[in-house]
C-alpha cells in the first residue's frame, strides 16, 4: 500500500509539474480569477449572502469551464503521446494512475477555486458601501461562514466537474474527439441536464414531487441547491429540507466517484500485441515523445500537441490501433 | 516530494474551514434590542402627532423588527402600523421574514392616561420583551395620538391589571396579528374615492359659499356711509355691502359680524391699505369677500414675539407664518369666502386662521419675484379649506398649509413661486387639476402626513415636480414634464401611479431608505436619466406583477401579455442608457451583463440603491398624456 502511495505522490507531481510548466493553464487559472473578481466587484458588495447570491450562477458556468480547461487534456494526451503505453510497462496500477491524475489536477483547480472565491469575498469587507452610521443594521446580510460554505461548496462542486472530464479525457483518446467530448461536457453538465429537466417536467414526464432527487443527479443543480439550502437561506431562517441535502450530496458524490471509475476502467489499453505495435509508431513519431516517456516529470502537454497529428495519421495505419482504449470498457 | 505536502495542505485547508458547515451559521434568535433612535421609523403618527406626544410626555407603545433580508432594524411607533406591515403584499419579497420582533415592557412601569386620554408613564421602568412572549391590551381606553394604543406586557398578570383600570382584553401575539386595524389600501380606486369624497366636501363648501353672495344690499359706500368702515359699522348681519368702482384709503377694516363686501370688479373697486398690517379683517364667521383688488399691505412677516394660545412647537409655526400682513385676513371666520378678488402683496394674500370651510376661488395673488423677499399667497392655519380657479404668480407658496387637514386645492395655476402647494403638518388633503411652473417645487407635502390625495397635477419647469413625504398617500395621474426632477418618492406605504414623467432631467428619485411604496403604472419617458436612488436597499416597483413603461427598456414580450419578459433596472449601469441608446439594448442581452442580472431582485433589502420593474410594460399607460407631453417639451423621438 505504502508503494501504491508513493506511486500516487509520483503522478500527482507529475501533473503538478505539467500545470506550472503549461502557460495556458497559467493564463486560463488568471482569466478565472480575473472575471469572477470583476463580477464580485460589479455586484452591489453589500454583505456576504448578496455576494453568493451575485456569484453563485457565474461559478456554476465559470468552474465547469475551468474543469474543462484544466482536464480534458489529463489522459488524452498521454495516450496520444503513447506515455500512457510506456506508464502502463511500469508497476503502476491504473487506479494510481487515474487517481493521482485527478489529485494532481485537482489540486491544482481546487487551490484556484477556494483561493479566488475566498479573495471575493474580501471584496465584501474591503470595497463594500460603509453601513449607514446614523442606522442600525444587524446581521441580517449574512456571517462569513454563510460565504464560506459556499466557497466550499464550490470547490466540491470542481472536484466533481473536473472528475467527470478526466473520464471524458480517459474515454476520448483523440485530440479531436477529447476536445469535442470536453465541449459536450460541458455543454450537459452547465444547461443540459437542467434543461433535460426541464422539458420531463413540462411534458409531464416526472412530476414535480420528484424532481428533488432528480436535481440531485445533475451536478450544477445539486451544487444550486445545496448552495441555496446551506448558504443563501442561512438569512431566511428557513429550515432545510435535509433529504435535498442529502440527496444533493450523493448526486455529487455518485459523479464523482463514477467518473473515476469509468477513468480507471477506460485508461489501460490492452492487448500486450498492440503494445509492441506502439512502441514500433513511437520511433516514427520522434524523439520527443521517448524523451517524455524516459523523463515523466517533464512536461508533456506541449509535446503531446505536436504528436496528436502523428499519432492520428498512424491510426489510419493501423485500424485496431487506438481504438483499443475505447474499444475495451469491460477491462 | 512536494506533491504530497500540497495535497496535504490543500486537504487540511479544505477539511478544517469544512467546519463551517458544523458551526452554526444560522441567525437564530437574532441580534438584541438597539437604541431606538438608530431604527428606521416607521410609525402610527404623524409628525405634528409626535410633537404632541414630545411636548407632552406621552407614551407610544414600540416595536424593533429585525429582517432576514433587510440590513436596517425597523422601529415601529405605535404597533398598529407593525401588524399592517407584516400583513402588507410584497412585504416579505422586499424585507424577507421577521427574525425577532420586540416591542415595549410595560409590566414594571405605572401607567395613566391624562385628561386628553393619551398614556403616560408615571413610574417605574419599561423594558423589551420579544412578541411571542408578550401579552397585549387592544380595545383599551388608553390612546396615543395616533390612535387607540395596543399596550404589550411581558407577564399577563401586569396585562390583566391593565384591563382592571383601562378596560380591553388581553392578546397574545396571534391574537395581536388577527386584530382588525384600519389598513390603508393603496390602489387607484382607493385614491379616486378618496378624491370623490374630498371633491363633494369642496362642491358642498363652495356652493354654500356663493350663497353669501345673495345677501341683500344695506349700504353703499359713498351713498349710504363716508366710508367702508363706517359702512361695515352701520350695516346689519348678513347683508351686503358695495363698494362702487373707486379707491378706497380708509382704514381699520375690521368685520366682526357675518358680512358680504363687494365692489364693483377686479381693478374697478381697489381696496388700498397704507402699507402697514392687513388691509381687511373678517373676524367672524361667513364673511365674504368678492369683486375687488387689494394693494397697499404691509411688510410684516415673522411675529415673534406674538402670544398664541396653543402648544409650543406650533406656536413657533404660527408667528413665523400665520400672523404676517396679509390681503385678507381671516380668523375664527368659519365659512367665509373669497372670490373675484385680485392682490398684489409682498407677503401674504389669504390667511385664514381657525376657520374651517373657507372657499377661496377665482382670485389672482401676485407676490413678490423673486420668491424670497415675497410670502404666502394662501395660508390656512388649523384650518379645512377650499382653493380653487385662483391663480398665483411670484411669492414664496401658492397655497401654505399648517395643520389644515382636510384642505382642498384644486384646478388652480402656480408660477414662478417657491413652493406652488406646500403642504405642513397637513393629512387628508387633495390637491389636483393644478398647473405649476417655474417653480422650485410643484406640490410638496412634508412632515410625514398621511393620506394625501396629488391628483392629476401638472408640473413643468421647476426643480422638482411633485415631492410628497408621509404615508398612505396617494400621487396618481400627474404629469411632471421638463423639471429637473420629476417626481419625488419621499413618503412610505404610499402610492404612485399612473402619473406622466417625461422630459424631466430625474424621472424620478427615490429617497426613503425604507422601501414600502407601491410603484406603478407610472409612464417615464424621455428624462436623461430614468431615476435616481439615495441611499437604502434595492426598491421594487412592480405591483401585483405590473410594473411602469420605461421608454426603451430592452426586451421583448414574448407571451403577448404587455410586459416586458426581463426585468429592467432604470439605475444599472447598461439599462440606465436604454432611453437614449440603442447600443444599450445590444449590450443589454449580452450573456455578461445577463450573469451580473442574474439573481437581481433576489434579497433586494440586502443590496444598496437600485431600483428593479421586475414586470416592465410594453406600452405606455396614458399615451395620449405621454404624447401630449412630449409635444410640450419638443424631446420627441
Amino acid at each position: 500500500m505504502n508503494g501504491e502511495t508513493d506511486d500516487l505522490f509520483a503522478v500527482v507531481e507529475r501533473e503538478l509539474t505539467i500545470v506550472s510548466r503549461t502557460p495556458a493553464y497559467i493564463a486560463t487559472a488568471v482569466g478565472f480569477a480575473a472575471v469572477v473578481w470583476w463580477l464580485a466587484f460589479a455586484s452591489s458588495l453589500t454583505g456576504y449572502v448578496p455576494l453568493v447570491a451575485d456569484l453563485l450562477t457565474p461559478v456554476e458556468v465559470l468552474v465547469p469551464l475551468l474543469a474543462v480547461a484544466f482536464g480534458y487534456r489529463a489522459i488524452q494526451a498521454d495516450a496520444a503521446s503513447k506515455e500512457l503505453d510506456v506508464l502502463r510497462t511500469y508497476p503502476l496500477r491504473p487506479r494510481t494512475y487515474v487517481v493521482g491524475v485527478f489529485v494532481g489536477r485537482a489540486t491544482a483547480v481546487l487551490s484556484l477555486v477556494f483561493a479566488t472565491l475566498l479573495v471575493a469575498g474580501l471584496f465584501v469587507p474591503l470595497f463594500g458601501p460603509p453601513a449607514n452610521p446614523v442606522i442600525a443594521s444587524h446581521g441580517g446580510d449574512g456571517p462569513f461562514g454563510a460565504y464560506l460554505r459556499f466557497v466550499l461548496l464550490a470547490t466540491l462542486y470542481a472536484a466533481v466537474v473536473l472528475a467527470v472530464v478526466v473520464a471524458v479525457s480517459a474515454v476520448a483518446t483523440q485530440g479531436r474527439t477529447a476536445i469535442a467530448a470536453a465541449v459536450g461536457v460541458f455543454v450537459v453538465l452547465t444547461v443540459g441536464l437542467d434543461l433535460g429537466l426541464v422539458g420531463a417536467l413540462s411534458t409531464g414526464l416526472v412530476g414535480p414531487d420528484a424532481l428533488r432527487y432528480l436535481l440531485a443527479l445533475s451536478p450544477n443543480s445539486a451544487f444550486r441547491g445545496l448552495t441555496l439550502a446551506l448558504s443563501v437561506r442561512t438569512v431566511e431562517a428557513a429550515t432545510l429540507p435535509l433529504s435535498a441535502v442529502l440527496a444533493n450530496l450523493v448526486g455529487l458524490s455518485l459523479w464523482l466517484v463514477a467518473s473515476l471509475v469509468l477513468a480507471t476502467v477506460t485508461v489501460w489499453s490492452d492487448p500486450p500485441t498492440e503494445r509492441w505495435r506502439v512502441v514500433e509508431t513511437l520511433d516514427d513519431a520522434g524523439g520527443s515523445t521517448a524523451r517524455s516517456a524516459e523523463t515523466p516529470d517533464e512536461p508533456s502537454e506541449p509535446t503531446a500537441a505536436e504528436s496528436v497529428d502523428s499519432s492520428t495519421d498512424s491510426s489510419e495505419d493501423r485500424p485496431p490501433g487506438p481504438s483499443g482504449a475505447e474499444g475495451s470498457p469491460e477491462n | 516530494m512536494y506533491a504530497r505536502y500540497l495535497v496535504t495542505a490543500l486537504a487540511a485547508v479544505l477539511l478544517v474551514s469544512s467546519g463551517v458547515f458544523v458551526v452554526d451559521v444560522d441567525p437564530g434568535e437574532g441580534p438584541s434590542v438597539v437604541d431606538f433612535g438608530d431604527t428606521i421609523r416607521m410609525t402610527d403618527l404623524t409628525q405634528a402627532e409626535q410633537r404632541v406626544v414630545r411636548e407632552r410626555g406621552l407614551a407610544v407603545p414600540r416595536a424593533e423588527v429585525f429582517y432576514s433580508r433587510y440590513r436596517y432594524v425597523v422601529g415601529h411607533e405605535g404597533l398598529a402600523s407593525l401588524v399592517t406591515e407584516l400583513d402588507r403584499d410584497g412585504h416579505e419579497r422586499q424585507f424577507g421574514v421577521p427574525l425577532s420582533i420586540y416591542v415595549t415592557d410595560y409590566t414594571d412601569a405605572e401607567l395613566a392616561t391624562g385628561e386628553d386620554g393619551f398614556l403616560r408613564v408615571t413610574g417605574g421602568d419599561t423594558d423589551w420583551v420579544a412578541v411571542e412572549n408578550a401579552a397585549f391590551v387592544v380595545d383599551a381606553d388608553a390612546r396615543h395620538p395616533g390612535g387607540p394604543a395596543v399596550v404589550p406586557f411581558s407577564e399577563r398578570a401586569a396585562a390583566e391589571r391593565f384591563t382592571d383600570s383601562f378596560g380591553g382584553t388581553v392578546v397574545d401575539w396571534a391574537g395581536l396579528r388577527a386584530h382588525p386595524f384600519e389598513r390603508s389600501e393603496l390602489s387607484v380606486d382607493a385614491a379616486e374615492r378618496r378624491a370623490a369624497d374630498r371633491n363633494a366636501w369642496a362642491d358642498a363648501a363652495a356652493a354654500d359659499a356663493r350663497s353669501l353672495t345673495e345677501r341683500p344690499v344695506s349700504v353703499v359706500v359713498g351713498d349710504d356711509a363716508p366710508t367702508l368702515a363706517a359702512a361695515i359699522e352701520q350695516a346689519p348681519a348678513n347683508t351686503t355691502v358695495v363698494l362702487p368702482a373707486g379707491e378706497y384709503r380708509d382704514v381699520n377694516r375690521t368685520v366682526r359680524k357675518p358680512l358680504t363686501i363687494r365692489g364693483a370688479g377686479v381693478n374697478e373697486t381697489w381696496l388700498v391699505g397704507d402699507g402697514n398690517g392687513s388691509v381687511l379683517r373678517g373676524f367672524d364667521a361667513r364673511v365674504a369677500v368678492t369683486d375687488l383688488s387689494i394693494r397697499g399691505i404691509g411688510q410684516q412677516q415673522a411675529r415673534p414675539n406674538l402670544t398664541v394660545d396653543t402648544d409650543a412647537w406650533d406656536a413657533q409655526v404660527l408667528r413665523a407664518y400665520g400672523y404676517a400682513a396679509s390681503g385678507i385676513e381671516f380668523d375664527d371666520a368659519a365659512g367665509s369666502y373669497v372670490a373675484d378678488v385680485y392682490i398684489d402683496t409682498p407677503t401674504n394674500g389669504v390667511t385664514v386662521r381657525y376657520s374651517d370651510g373657507v372657499v377661496v376661488e377665482d382670485v389672482r395673488v401676485d407676490g413678490e419675484t423673486p420668491w424670497r423677499e415675497g410670502f404666502m399667497s394662501t395660508i390656512t392655519v388649523h384650518s379645512r379649506m377650499v382653493v380653487q380657479d385662483s391663480t398665483f404668480v411670484g411669492g414664496r407658496d401658492g397655497v401654505y398649509m399648517h395643520l389644515g387637514d382636510g384642505t382642498v386645492v384644486r384646478n388652480n395655476s402656480f408660477d414662478d413661486l417657491r413652493f406652488g402647494v406646500h403642504e405642513m403638518y397637513t393629512s387628508e388633503t387633495l390637491v389636483a387639476n393644478n398647473t405649476a411652473t417655474r417653480t422650485r417645487t410643484g406640490v410638496v407635502v412634508m412632515t410625514l402626513p398621511e393620506d394625501n390625495v396629488v391628483a392629476r397635477n401638472h408640473v413643468s419647469d421647476s426643480a422638482v415636480g411633485i415631492d410628497v413625504a408621509g404615508r398612505a398617500s396617494y400621487v396618481v395621474e400627474n404629469t411632471v414634464v421638463g423639471n429637473e426632477e420629476g417626481l419625488d418618492v419621499g413618503s412610505d406605504r404610499s402610492l404612485f401611479a399612473r402619473n406622466t414623467v417625461v422630459g424631466n432631467e430625474v424621472g424620478i428619485r427615490a429617497s426613503t431608505l425604507i422601501p414600502t411604496n407601491v410603484v406603478t403604472a407610472n409612464d417615464i419617458v424621455g428624462n436623461d436619466r430614468y431615476v435616481s436612488t439615495s441611499l437604502g436597499p434595492v426598491r421594487i416597483w412592480t405591483d401585483d406583477g405590473a410594473g411602469n413603461y420605461w421608454d426603451g427598456a430592452p426586451g421583448v414580450d414574448s407571451d403577448r401579455d404587455g410586459f416586458i419578459d426581463r426585468a429592467f433596472q432604470p439605475t444599472g449601469a447598461v439599462d440606465r442608457h436604454a432611453g437614449s441608446s440603442p447600443d444599450a439594448h445590444v449590450l443589454a442581452t449580452s450573456p455578461a451583463v445577463q450573469l451580473l442580472r442574474s439573481q437581481e431582485g433576489t434579497l433586494p433589502g440586502l443590496r444598496s440603491r437600485g431600483v428593479v420593474d421586475q414586470a416592465p410594460r410594453v406600452r405606455p399607460v396614458r399615451p395620449g398624456a405621454v404624447a401630449a407631453a412630449l409635444n410640450a417639451t419638443g424631446v420627441g423621438a
